[in-house]
């Protein structure tokens, strides 16, 4: 599904991601942890085109379709999702009118028709009540006011409404208490399928007690230098990331 | 001094028929008016705003009566107001309601009582030795509306004036509303002006002066929804007792010049004023805002929020004081005004003031200039939202914050297709705005 | 505790004393002859008398100024002297040994030793007293790194193609009132010119004092860095105690070509008046600079003197990626009157402004910030941050902020703050329950408030500063 071979990026003329290989197949969760400043978000804003994040060698195949040529609204209407890690906030535009605006857009995209606004509103506060958010936040503006808990719900619940073939998580644990990140983990959970992968980048071992993962990568100095299965998590978890810092070099 | 305009101006004033009452206030403000130096780019308060265009053209016709078949140009889907219409500022019978419950009559059928109360009160708000188009406000005084609240009256229902610009020819047109809020009192006043589609360049000039007074509360709407063609000269000037509350939404379309002031005269302990305004010029149009916050006296507080988007070749101007007086000890007021430039050729000229002579205050303006967040951009983006609707939702957004906080909800309902068409070429960008 | 504080600020200005010696002074009044007289006194070449000409008929159809925030009389352009110096000065000293120890003791007195043993490390000096420059160290030193640091009046001889080619470049002659008047008579000032690529070796300096009573004073200051080079220079300024008021009006133009990093600090201290508000400089001077590609101007003002100022140090942003700042503390007490602030006008792509304004008002003073942001329709990708900070200390004094942004591009970003504060009775009082006392307090919390702008000034300049103005606080505190 997601291919992603010798991928080399630079922010602000800095390079950060240095020769990452990666291969995703439908239905599967691989968790990307690394120790701080290792390229876990720059990975995700690579991968969905954010400006300023300049891609200087290697290639990435979406589905065999050339992800990097593609725009950062194509890469998501071809089912690309990124559940930000600091959500940003834009007051005077309705989470009812984004929600519409990018669900609409990425139905276009696969040939369906867009649903009237009443079928819609019905959808959205199904969705809403699935990962426990009031209603009254389809009326607010985009995150506005939003507590970190409630804007990752909010992630999550645009990954329900565009049914995205494959998502990444971007440190979606982070700022979250227990319960919280229970509510994200069992959202997450009930849209795992045999055709849908997700990348889960995280610094810490917790979330993937909640979301369990097919394989575990760690990448350290824009590198991923060490894979395994669910155990390694764990193994980081005792170890730290050091050592394997140090089998890097 | 002396251009074509003013000098015709002067002369056009004698064709209007004065009430023998508003005689003596029309030859005041004409005195004032031909002896008050024609402005120029070096005059402060005009230093952005050119009046030469107003030399082009012939505005002195006399305002046409025109009869309008039906309200379709400024009725209010589900707004439950009491409405008075005027058309090219002559005061239409047929499209106004028979007011109900509170003093709200045309100056032209005001009874002794009531002019008693207008010439009492008129010129309280300014000085129109101060104010080039209040002094030929005055000269022209003829028509206008007087509401009055008396002690403890609340009206909840909304009076609606509408003034409608609508002329093959040119003309100007004038008047003058004047709303007094005794104690205690409370009502909404929605100023509104339209045009027709397609008509000649008028000059309208309106100014309302409100007095607010102790513990009474006005609430205040502004709509300048006449198309571009059109010139607009006035504005609100308000006083404010000991405890007073005005609320006021202001907004601008652009127009051929618009110049709209609005100041606020804090005169009594514990006023409060709060003002929120929009203005969206395109193509060749020209809006200026001024805005003036006086605070004469200790502990009141005022709130001020402009936002502006400037489009095509157009030009805006906002200029926004606040004045605290020597005694105004604990006064808080604050400003903001924003502004997005949508085109190479736009302009926004802008002068937020502070003018602080007491110490004891909480006083603070922030003014920016800015272009849409590039990281709300980009979230938009990575949810499959094409880089130029996101742009238009952004753009939408700037203003929708400040039109999601009006308190009329039809007015609202109103105003947001209107301002989306404003600054969308392609019609198919805004499906998701509303 | 209001009337505490103004117990507290009672202005002591301690350059305020005479120096007797005894000076060439032109009678009061201003016509062509008293400007052909200046030149002819410094032996000016043709050209440079043609210039003063043109401005002095300029000048002549021109009105003052009347839009800034201060007021005082008119003043009589015929009742000033246009013209004095030292007679000491006439015979040209060429070197300190030889200038009139009378001078040389002023300078000693005012702290600013010319004995080059005995200057502040690194740092060196010009003096202007009156109309004319007295003495310059360092001279050699500076040569040898290919700097030109000298009496403008002297430069005229001996960089007559620098000087021509530039003086009236930035501020030309008709630019304002003040700026065509200076162009006519003005007498001295400083001259530097930093070579392609050099990093000018020490700070320079030049010192402003005025003696003479009824003089006015004229100087101009042109200092060019020319390809990638680098300077720091810095101006401060003096005057007597005298119950008239006299007039000051500079020029100062900086030219920063590709590259070049040209940093301008002034800390001016002029007679302010006493405390009745008699008397005092008024201070109305145009400087402006020019940036061009890559170059950087940063200009940091301390103004704590002069009865009134009129001054607005500016930055034409022309070359891309340009770039201006401008720091400024400005501090009025007693019946002070400043109208102070800058322009940046954004020419070039991706230029960048800062502005830092900090103003103090005490007693019954008005201090005025009033600033210019212009981007021009080529300004892409141009930026501006502008805070303005006032502080009021006691209820008689008044603090503006007048603040021009235009725009017409629509990549430009312009962000401007204001905000309005008072020394609170409750800091004050934690203060004092800490055991400090309150005109402590009060030059803490003064000096807290200035930090931004003093972090920008040469280190031994910083120390200065803030001693400026717990002397220009003193009583100002209750």
């Amino acid at each position: 599904m997601l291919s992603i071979k010798n991928l080399q990026a630079r922010v602000e003329e800095k390079d950060i991601i240095k020769g990452l290989n990666l291969d995703i197949k439908p239905g599967e969760v691989h968790a990307i942890m690394g120790p701080n400043g290792a390229g876990k978000s720059t990975l995700g804003n690579v991968l969905s085109g954010r400006e300023g994040y300049e891609v200087t060698g290697g290639e990435v195949l979406f589905d065999g379709k050339n992800l990097l040529e593609m725009s950062t609204e194509e890469r998501a209407r071809e089912g690309l999702f990124l559940a930000f890690q600091y959500p940003v906030e834009i007051p005077g535009v309705s989470n009812m009118e984004f929600l519409k605006a990018s669900v609409d857009a990425v139905r276009e995209h696969r040939g369906l028709p867009a649903y009237d606004s009443v079928t819609f509103l019905k959808l959205a506060r199904e969705k809403c009540k699935a990962v426990n958010l009031d209603q009254n936040f389809l009326k607010r503006g985009v995150n506005e006011g939003f507590s970190g808990g409630e804007k990752k719900r909010n992630e999550i619940m645009q990954m329900m409404l565009l049914e995205p073939k494959i998502c990444i998580l971007d440190e979606t644990d982070s700022g979250l208490d227990i319960d919280a990140l229970q509510v994200v983990a069992e959202g997450v959970n009930s849209q795992r399928s045999p055709e849908r992968s997700f990348i889960v980048v995280t610094h810490y071992q917790r979330l993937l007690d909640y979301i369990v993962p097919d394989y575990v990568h760690v990448l350290a100095n824009g590198r991923i230098v060490k894979s395994g299965g669910k155990e390694l998590a764990l193994e980081l978890e005792e170890k730290g990331y050091s050592w394997i810092e140090q089998e890097g070099k | 001094m002396s251009l074509a305009f003013n000098e015709q101006a002067v002369a056009s004033l004698k064709n209007l028929p004065a009430a023998p009452w508003l005689e003596n206030i029309r030859a005041s403000g004409a005195q004032v008016f031909s002896v008050t130096p024609w402005p120029n780019r070096k005059t402060e308060n005009w230093k952005y705003t050119s009046l030469f265009a107003l030399d082009q053209q012939a505005y002195h016709g006399a305002a046409p009566q025109v009869n309008l078949a039906d309200d379709q140009l400024f009725a209010i889907a589900g707004l439950d107001a009491q409405r008075l219409v005027f058309v090219n500022g002559h005061f239409n019978a047929a499209l106004s309601d028979k007011i109900d419950g509170l003093v709200c009559v045309p100056f032209s059928q005001a009874n002794a009582e009531q002019q008693a109360l207008i010439a009492q009160k008129l010129n309280g708000t300014f000085k129109q030795e101060q104010h080039l188009f209040g002094a030929l406000n005055n000269a022209a005084l003829q028509e206008g509306v007087l509401i009055h609240l008396t002690k403890n009256q609340v009206c909840k229902k909304p009076v609606q004036i509408v003034h409608v610009q609508s002329a093959d020819a040119g003309f100007s047109s004038y008047a003058r509303h004047v709303i007094v809020l005794e104690q205690h009192s409370e009502a909404t006043v929605l100023e509104h002006f339209v045009s027709a589609a397609k008509i000649a360049e008028n000059i309208h000039n309106q100014l309302t002066e409100v007095f607010v007074g102790e513990g009474a509360k006005l609430n205040h709407y502004r709509l300048h929804l006449e198309s571009g063609s059109q010139s607009h000269f006035g504005g609100v000037h308000v006083n404010l007792a000991a405890n007073a509350v005005f609320n006021s939404f202001q907004l601008a379309l652009g127009g051929k010049i618009k110049r709209i002031d609005v100041v606020v005269n804090h005169q009594g302990s514990g006023a409060h004023s709060e003002i929120n305004g929009v203005y969206l010029p395109k193509e060749k149009q020209h809006i200026d805002f001024h805005t003036c916050i006086e605070h004469a006296v200790p502990h009141c507080t005022s709130n001020e929020v402009f936002r502006g988007i400037i489009a095509d070749q157009a030009k805006a101007v906002f200029n926004g004081r606040i004045h605290i007086h020597k005694h105004a000890q604990k006064t808080a007021a604050e400003l903001s005004n924003k502004n997005l430039l949508l085109s190479n050729q736009a302009e926004i000229n802008t002068k937020p003031e502070l003018e602080i002579y007491a110490d004891d205050v909480r006083c603070a303006h922030g003014a920016t200039i800015a272009q849409l967040d590039e990281k709300a951009r980009f979230y938009l983006q990575s949810r499959g939202i094409s880089r130029q609707e996101a742009e238009v939702m952004l753009s939408f957004g700037f203003i929708n914050e400040l039109i999601d906080g009006i308190e009329l909800e039809p007015v609202a309902q109103l105003l947001r297709p209107i301002l989306a068409k404003q600054f969308i070429s392609d019609e198919r960008l805004a499906r998701h705005l509303i | 505790m209001s009337e505490q504080i103004n117990e507290y600020i009672k202005n002591e200005y301690a350059a305020g004393f005479v120096t007797d010696v005894e000076s060439e002074t032109l009678p009061p009044g201003l016509n062509e002859d008293v400007v052909r007289f200046i030149s002819a006194k410094k032996g000016e070449p043709e050209w440079l008398l043609e210039w003063r000409l043109k401005a002095f008929r300029a000048w002549s159809e021109m009105t003052e100024p009347t839009w800034a925030h201060v007021k005082y009389p008119k003043i009589n352009f015929q009742d000033v002297s246009y013209y004095s110096a030292p007679k000491s000065m006439d015979s040209k000293p060429k070197s300190l040994d030889e200038v009139d120890p009378e001078l040389l003791k002023t300078y000693e007195k005012l702290g600013i030793p010319l004995h080059e043993q005995a200057i502040l490390a690194g740092v060196a000096v010009d003096v202007v007293f009156d109309s004319v420059s007295v003495a310059t160290t360092f001279k050699t030193k500076l040569a040898e790194a290919g700097v030109i640091f000298m009496p403008i009046s002297e430069a005229v001889h001996k960089h007559p193609e620098l000087v021509q080619k530039y003086m009236g470049s930035v501020v030309p002659q008709k630019d304002n009132f003040y700026a065509a008047l200076n162009s006519a008579v003005f007498s001295d000032g400083s001259f530097v010119y930093i070579p392609k690529g050099v990093r000018c070796p020490m700070e320079l300096s030049t010192y402003f004092r005025i003696n003479e009573a009824k003089t006015g004073q004229f100087e101009r200051t042109l200092i060019i860095a020319d390809e990638g080079s680098h300077v720091s220079y810095l101006e401060g300024c003096t005057a007597p105690m005298r119950d008239e008021n006299q007039l000051h009006a500079a020029v100062v133009e900086l030219v920063a070509l590709d590259n070049a990093q040209i940093k301008y600090s002034t800390v001016q201290n002029w007679y302010p008046g006493d405390a009745e508000g008699k008397g005092g400089i008024y201070n109305f001077v145009t400087k402006r600079a020019v940036a061009h590609t890559n170059a950087k101007v940063s200009w940091t003002q301390v103004e704590t003197g002069s009865a009134v100022t009129w001054k607005y140090p500016s930055c034409v942003l022309k070359g891309d990626n340009s770039v201006g700042e401008f720091y400024s503390v400005a501090l009025t007490n007693n019946y002070q009157q400043a109208d102070t602030g800058t322009k940046m006008i954004h020419i070039g792509k991706n230029t960048t402004s800062t502005i830092i304004s900090k103003g103090i008002s005490a007693g019954k003073s008005q201090n005025a910030y009033r600033g210019l942001v212009r981007m021009n329709p080529s300004a892409a990708g141009a930026r501006n941050y502008t805070q303005c900070d006032s502080l009021l200390i006691g209820d008689q004094c008044a603090a503006h902020t007048f603040p021009y942004i235009e725009s017409k591009h629509p990549s430009a970003v312009v962000e401007h703050e204001a905000t309005t504060s008072k020394v609170s009775d409750e800091q004050l009082f934690l203060c004092q329950q800490r055991g400090i006392d309150m005109e402590k307090a009060v030059s803490m919390i003064v000096n807290g408030f200035c930090k931004e702008v003093f972090k920008e000034l040469p280190m031994e300049f910083a120390v200065e500063a803030g001693k400026l103005l717990e002397v220009s606080l003193e009583g100002s505190v209750g």
